[in-house]
């Protein structure tokens, strides 16, 4: 007896029964009237012009930050992208084995989440605009390089071989038969980051980085859920916008250049390319200007306080098994309640369009809503605890997974359905045979290297007492305990590149199908997760 | 006995370029009818129709002589009742050949049994049977689709529509893309279901095939040309249907 792939999707959801039996007990019910209001303001957001000017100036940032960390995060992860390729350095020295060390350094930054980046650079320059910029460009440059590498990694090399073979530099071989294919790839991933550092920008903000999120925080701590939705309903016409936009650019530039190469598009798209890179770089300098972002006050240091000797007795003494019991209870709860969630969701939804759009529309709340502030939110009626950290994050994941999912049901599975519709069926159950069939491996491998992420986000709810060791780093940062520090770092990174070897090993199992002849549909490895980091 | 279905002033499409225009059609049971007419005709509109994936912008649509119904669970009902034979089969590659032709049975099923099928396929004789009745061995219950040789998908894509148990076969350009022999298969396999009390309408691209049918329905640019029996079908009507079309 083997569960048929559209059950697959639908399993995750069963851990809704031991969610739901355990919430009445963490509840405390004293703040739903709290909980109403906030609600009830998403329909009358402050339209006072000193609140906008405030969030539009929190918005700017934001953006600004999220730019700017972007960009630094491209620039940086294309080079050790290609320094960390296989394939690279096999042609250029005759020996991949540095290829394959520099992956392994570059896993230790990868581990560790932006928001810490943030603090630990806080802790040693102070606040200010560069903080923020460089704390996303790290992590998000190391896993630009990754799929950077992977991709290179990957594309057919028959190429590359003959242009050596016929004498041509290394360098010029590896541009010439590589580039091309990369490039679109590059593009399609890029822009996807771009809505991620948005994302992170505004998180970096709840943390008093500066932005929009230090706006919603503020708002939502003096309860203030008038001037909260104003930011917020402005925080969601940009960023489906910049979903919107990058979509559009993605089918413009990205999807078509390998089919189209003997159309005229090819030539205008190579001009637009090139015209938005170059566009992107006055834009890049009018913004650190604006900011007030100077790389090298980064190099000036503050004084911190002075640290004691380092008690590794006390290190020891921290209750390691439960923290990262914790930490690994908080993340498959809230990656089982995102994955599983999303098609029951869609399921429910499906005979009525109008609810399908209202469901679109809290998605795209959870995508750009920050974690801790729906810990926070959460709060009012919950207590404190790893539930209510792995219900903030899995309504996060859950707005990420529902998009991809949404993404890939346009295009998967859609005669099956029509014929199943044909004979009879109900919407949903030829929505549940139809097309989740075709989409149940390559989401399911999403959501396994959603996981993976997730584990990786857990340190953020560690601020609303999600315990784990989130929130003793937190603590270990605040009291200036350095050695505890140290060690919750190691750990947290240990952890992180244990649960993305295990994540990677269940999407290679999910994505290795055993049978392939007449796939319908895409949903091919990389967009399902493979380069989507 | 009513017709089985009838279409009445059938328009689909707005006026400039109609994909369908004022057609009238009726099929009655037993009855075998062959549509034909060059590519961009109508064909598949008006099989999308006579299913009921398409509502038509003007016209009417009997079943059994009586109007589509508007609620959801009649309609259903009654489109469980007509069964589309798809050239590209629509058959679920990720499942198994006994849950493909359970999800035949999906319209009549409730959730359970649905869900049921998925962990541990149900109905196994019923589903053998029908492989039996298609000469397929029952032991391909249990293989994936993905698994099976072209000539197994098409007559596993026939053995669902058999599970369906429906009163009219509707089957959009079948023999398209297969080899001459797959094709005669075929066309002797749906014309031997489609037996009294069903009836069979079967879009086709080639006039010769035409030995097995009762009626012939030309269609050309949405409208109706001709529509009588094949007997008395005159060459030069063929040829005026598809003249000046693209091959």
């Amino acid at each position: 007896m083997r569960p048929a792939a559209p059950l697959w999707v639908l399993l995750p959801a069963l851990v809704l029964l031991p969610v739901l039996a355990l919430l009445p007990g963490i509840s405390h019910g004293g703040g739903w009237e709290l909980v109403g209001q906030f609600a009830a303001a998403a329909l009358q957001p402050s339209l006072d012009p000193l609140v906008l000017g405030s969030v539009l100036g929190g918005l700017g940032i934001t953006a600004g930050i999220a730019l700017l960390g972007w960009a630094g995060s491209l620039a940086l992860g294309l080079l050790l992208g290609i320094a960390s390729s296989r394939v690279v350095w096999r042609t250029c020295t005759g020996s991949a084995t540095p290829a394959g060390w520099i992956r392994r350094l570059l896993a230790v930054p990868r581990s560790i989440h932006e928001l810490l980046w943030g603090l630990l650079l806080l802790q040693l320059v102070g606040l200010q605009p560069a903080v923020a910029v460089v704390a996303i460009a790290i992590p998000f440059g190391a896993l630009v390089a990754r799929v950077v590498s992977d991709l290179l990694d990957t594309l057919p090399t028959a190429t590359l071989e003959a242009l050596r073979s016929g004498g041509a530099p290394a360098p010029a071989a590896l541009l010439t038969a590589l580039g091309p294919p990369l490039l679109p790839q590059v593009i399609s991933y890029s822009g996807y980051r771009l809505e991620c550092a948005l994302r992170s920008a505004t998180l970096l903000g709840v943390f008093g980085l500066g932005g929009l999120g230090t706006e919603l925080r503020l708002t939502l701590q003096s309860l203030a859920f008038r001037e909260l939705w104003s930011g917020l309903w402005l925080l969601l016409a940009v960023m489906l916008l910049l979903e919107a936009l990058l979509g559009w650019l993605r089918r413009r530039w990205a999807m078509p250049a390998r089919l189209s190469l003997r159309q005229r598009a090819v030539g205008r798209q190579a001009r637009e390319l090139v015209a938005a890179g170059l566009g992107l770089l006055p834009l890049l300098a009018l913004v650190a200007w604006r900011l007030e972002v100077e790389p090298t006050a980064l190099l000036q240091w503050q004084g911190l306080p002075p640290l004691g000797p380092a008690d590794w007795g006390a290190v020891a003494s921290l209750p390691w098994p439960g923290l990262i019991a914790n930490t690994v209870l908080l993340t498959v709860l809230a990656a089982t309640l995102a994955v599983g969630l999303a098609p029951l969701l869609l399921l429910v939804v499906e005979p009525w369009p109008a609810a399908g759009v209202l469901l679109r529309g809290l998605w795209a709340l959870g995508r750009l809503w920050p974690p801790p502030l729906t810990a926070l939110l959460l709060l009012f009626v919950l207590q404190p605890g790893v539930l209510t950290g792995a219900l903030a994050l899995g309504f996060h994941n859950l707005g990420i997974l529902g998009r991809l999912l949404l993404e890939a049901a346009e295009t998967t599975g859609a005669p099956q359905q029509q014929a199943l519709l044909a004979a009879g069926s109900g919407p949903r159950l030829a929505l549940l045979y139809g097309r989740f069939s075709g989409l149940a491996r390559p989401y399911l491998a999403y959501g396994a290297y959603r996981a993976d992420v997730i584990l990786r986000e857990s340190v953020v709810v560690g601020l609303v007492g999600a315990t784990g060791l989130g929130s003793q780093l937190l603590e270990a940062l605040s009291s200036f305990a350095g050695d505890q520090l140290l060690a919750l770092v190691l750990a947290y990174a240990l952890l992180t590149l244990l649960g993305e070897d295990l994540s990677d090993r269940a999407r290679l199992w999910l994505l290795e199908t055993p049978h392939q002849e007449t796939p319908h549909g895409d949903g091919h490895p990389q967009e399902a997760g493979g380069a989507w980091r | 006995m009513p017709s089985l279905l009838t279409l009445e002033s059938i328009t689909v499409g707005g006026r400039s370029q109609p994909r369908l225009d004022g057609v009238s059609l009726r099929l009655e049971p037993g009855e075998r009818v062959a549509l034909l007419g060059p590519s961009g005709a109508g064909k598949s509109t008006l099989i999308a129709v006579a299913n009921g994936l398409l509502s038509p912008d003007h016209g009417q649509v009997l079943w059994q002589g009586e109007p589509r119904a508007r609620r959801r669970r009649a309609r259903r009902r009654q489109q469980a009742r007509i069964g589309t034979l798809w050239q590209d089969l629509r058959l679920i590659e990720e499942l198994t050949v006994q849950q493909n032709l359970n999800a035949a049975r999906l319209a009549a099923w409730g959730w359970p049994r649905a869900l049921l099928n998925l962990l541990l396929p149900l109905d196994s004789p019923a589903c053998a049977a029908v492989l039996q009745r298609l000469d397929l061995d029952p032991a391909l219950l249990n293989q994936p689709v993905s698994a099976l040789s072209g000539g197994q998908r098409q007559r596993v894509a026939l053995a669902r529509l058999l599970r369906q148990e429906p009163l009219l076969l509707l089957a959009d350009e079948p023999l398209a893309s297969l080899d001459p022999r797959l094709a005669a298969d075929l066309l002797t396999l749906l014309l031997e279901l489609a037996s009294p009390p069903r009836g069979l309408l079967l879009s086709l691209h080639r006039p010769d095939l035409l030995a097995g049918f009762d009626r012939a329905v030309g269609l050309r640019d949405g409208r109706l040309v001709f529509d009588q029996p094949c007997n008395r079908l005159e060459p030069g009507q063929l040829e005026a249907l598809y003249a000046g079309a693209e091959p």
